[in-house]
């Protein structure tokens, strides 16, 4: 432990000659460095293993933060002033459009990322052996960058902007379709509360543009970076990134590298590669930019960004159901999986060996059947309204594609689990069940929703307004 | 040892409460006293109004209706996620979820929780219109011109 400690005033940045002192002193002395371990174990460097996602993420964030600085200066959050801004920064502000450009699209390769991260994270078993606590704080991340993106559409105020925080904040809201049955909004109101909270006010308007400015340019990115900080110092407190239990022993440093200078020098490549492709990006694809806000004509149809589209299609059955109930239920079980699931033995093999693949593959195909068969239902032949008008509400929200989907699988997870006894194999069914759908219902709203969320083939066949 | 007991206990009361305090009137901040407060609409002249039409008020997101016997007011706020209803030929649609109402303002399919909500409508001293967003009226309620 003596040699970790470096002389006062030489521990921020890297000492002048790294070759005359030992690798693991070189990242032991360096603020920046010390980032990761001074020595990794060799499964850890396995490209096929982590894909070098979360890392990616970790430059796609400093990506947001150098472009976003530089968009900052320009922008203004005034009703009146915004949109003219974001069109200077496209049109006068030299190198504005690229700097733009690779602000959005780092931010929705941020979103991918983070998903496949997640799936990665999951399928590998990474949150077993202790690393509970640092997966819950990976699912408050991929929350937090879904919340940045969404807080980053409001600002350029444009038709999107506009409609789709209308949309959102109203799905907040959404808790009154459960207070209003109850009869008991007036005095208990959960769902006005936190639209205010959000938006201050009843609808879309300066407050809200100012709020979800504070939002964006302060609090989520320092929120980010203080827990990104504790996200990569918890792999090293749990021991390093997750690997089998047969390279668990510790063999006297025999299977493991310095992480100086291999590793570093990979992750610096890796970092150029991340700019690379996201400048090459900016160059080719210009980020959108529509009409500036109407508060009174919605587009139509009036799409959210992408990633928000399967809620989108959710909601389209019951806003609360759609919007709070399933995203609830959803956020409920990832937190929870690794304190249900304690079957340590599976850490670090894809899909806990060919038992796990082969019921993954299963649930994966089930569920494109189960989801399918319903949106063909709904689409052929309407849904309960359609077939008894004077409907309660109540069916509405409680039977509806979205809830009966969430039944199916936690019943399809708890008979897996009563048949193999392994929480490993639940987790592994549920997590799958709901993955597909989610991207079935996100496709479904990307490509075959229409004017009035009317189904389509293509955009092709919409009708001329 | 009491006397000790008896500041330690003190002191963390004294944090306490003033922690709470702090915390409640920093999380005040967020909750603007006058926001979403519902204020009466002052309008034109009735006889501005085309006869037997939804007029479209783009700056208050309603339909002004009129016939041979008076004026009525309803939200053109659609109740599912608030996006803006158009006029269809019998009813009101909805763009981004596909719900649709009747005339009475009356949710007929979609995902909509709950019906349009109508509004009351007067008349100045002057003879204008006055809508009035925070009194919810009847679907058959009009304002009669004499």
């Amino acid at each position: 432990m003596k040699d970790t400690q470096g002389k006062t005033g030489e521990g921020i940045t890297r000492q002048k000659d790294p070759e005359r002192i030992s690798p693991a002193r070189v990242v032991t002395r360096n603020f920046f460095l010390h980032i990761h371990a001074p020595r990794v174990h060799v499964h850890s460097m396995k490209p096929a293993y982590t894909f070098g996602l979360g890392i990616i993420l970790g430059f796609l964030f400093l990506i947001m933060v150098f472009t976003g600085v530089i968009l900052m200066i320009y922008y203004s959050p005034s009703v009146e002033m915004a949109y003219q801004s974001v069109k200077d920064i496209v049109y006068v502000v030299p190198g504005g459009r690229i700097i733009r450009n690779m602000h959005r699209w780092a931010s929705q390769g941020m979103v991918i990322v983070v998903f496949l991260h997640l799936v990665r994270v999951f399928y590998t078993g990474s949150y077993l052996g202790g690393r509970s606590l640092n997966w819950v704080i990976g699912v408050v991340l991929l929350m937090i960058t879904l919340l940045s993106n969404f807080s980053g559409y409001l600002l350029p105020w444009d038709q999107l902007s506009y409609w789709a925080v209308t949309i959102g904040s109203n799905i907040a809201a959404s808790a009154r379709e459960l207070t209003d049955m109850l009869g008991v909004t007036n005095s208990f109101d959960p769902g006005g509360f936190i639209k205010k909270l959000l938006i201050g006010g009843e609808t879309v308007g300066q407050p809200a543009l100012s709020r979800f400015f504070a939002l964006h340019v302060i609090f989520l990115p320092v929120t980010t970076l203080v827990l990104m900080g504790v996200h990569f110092w918890r792999i090293r407190q749990d021991g390093g990134l997750s690997r089998p239990l047969e390279y668990a022993e510790d063999r006297g440093g025999k299977n493991k590298w310095y992480a100086w200078p291999v590793l570093m020098w990979t992750e610096l490549a890796l970092l150029i590669g991340v700019v690379a492709v996201i400048l090459l990006i900016a160059l080719l694809a210009d980020a959108p930019l529509l009409e500036q806000a109407n508060p009174s004509y919605p587009e139509n149809p009036a799409k959210s960004p992408w990633y928000f589209l399967g809620i989108q299609e959710l909601v389209s059955y019951s806003a609360f159901a759609g919007g709070l109930l399933i995203p609830l239920l959803y956020l409920i079980f990832l937190f929870s999986i690794p304190y249900v699931d304690r079957e340590d033995h599976h850490v670090g093999t894809w899909f806990s060996g060919k038992e796990g693949l082969k019921l993954t593959g299963i649930a994966a195909g089930s569920t494109v059947f189960l989801v399918l068969l319903q949106l063909f239902v709904m689409i052929r032949y309407g849904w309960l309204r359609d077939w008894f008008p004077e409907i309660s509400q109540v069916f509405v929200m409680l039977l509806n594609p979205a809830t009966i989907t969430a039944v199916f699988f936690i019943v399809a997870a708890e008979v897996v689990r009563s048949r193999t006894s392994s929480t490993r194999m639940a987790a592994l069914t549920l997590f799958t069940c709901t993955f597909v759908a989610l991207l079935i219902f996100t496709a479904v709203g990307i490509w075959f929703r229409g004017p009035n969320w009317e189904f389509y083939w293509s955009p092709g066949q919409w009708p001329v307004q | 040892m009491k006397r000790r007991f008896f500041i330690r206990q003190t002191a963390g009361m004294v944090v306490l409460v003033s922690g709470i305090v702090a915390a409640v009137s920093y999380l005040r901040q967020f909750f603007p006293r006058r926001a979403g407060e519902k204020r009466k609409i002052t309008l034109d002249d009735p006889q501005l109004y085309p006869v037997d039409t939804y007029t479209f008020l783009r700056d208050h997101n309603m339909f002004v209706y009129r016939d041979h016997e008076g004026v009525k007011a309803v939200s053109a706020v659609c109740t599912h996620l608030g996006c803006i209803l158009e006029k269809s030929t019998d009813g009101f649609s909805c763009p981004c979820h596909g719900s649709y109402y009747n005339e009475k303002g009356e949710v007929l399919s979609g995902p909509a929780p709950r019906d349009l909500p109508w509004y009351k409508v007067g008349i100045t001293a002057d003879g204008r219109l006055v809508i009035d967003p925070g009194e919810i009226v009847d679907a058959d309620d009009k304002y009669l011109i004499a």
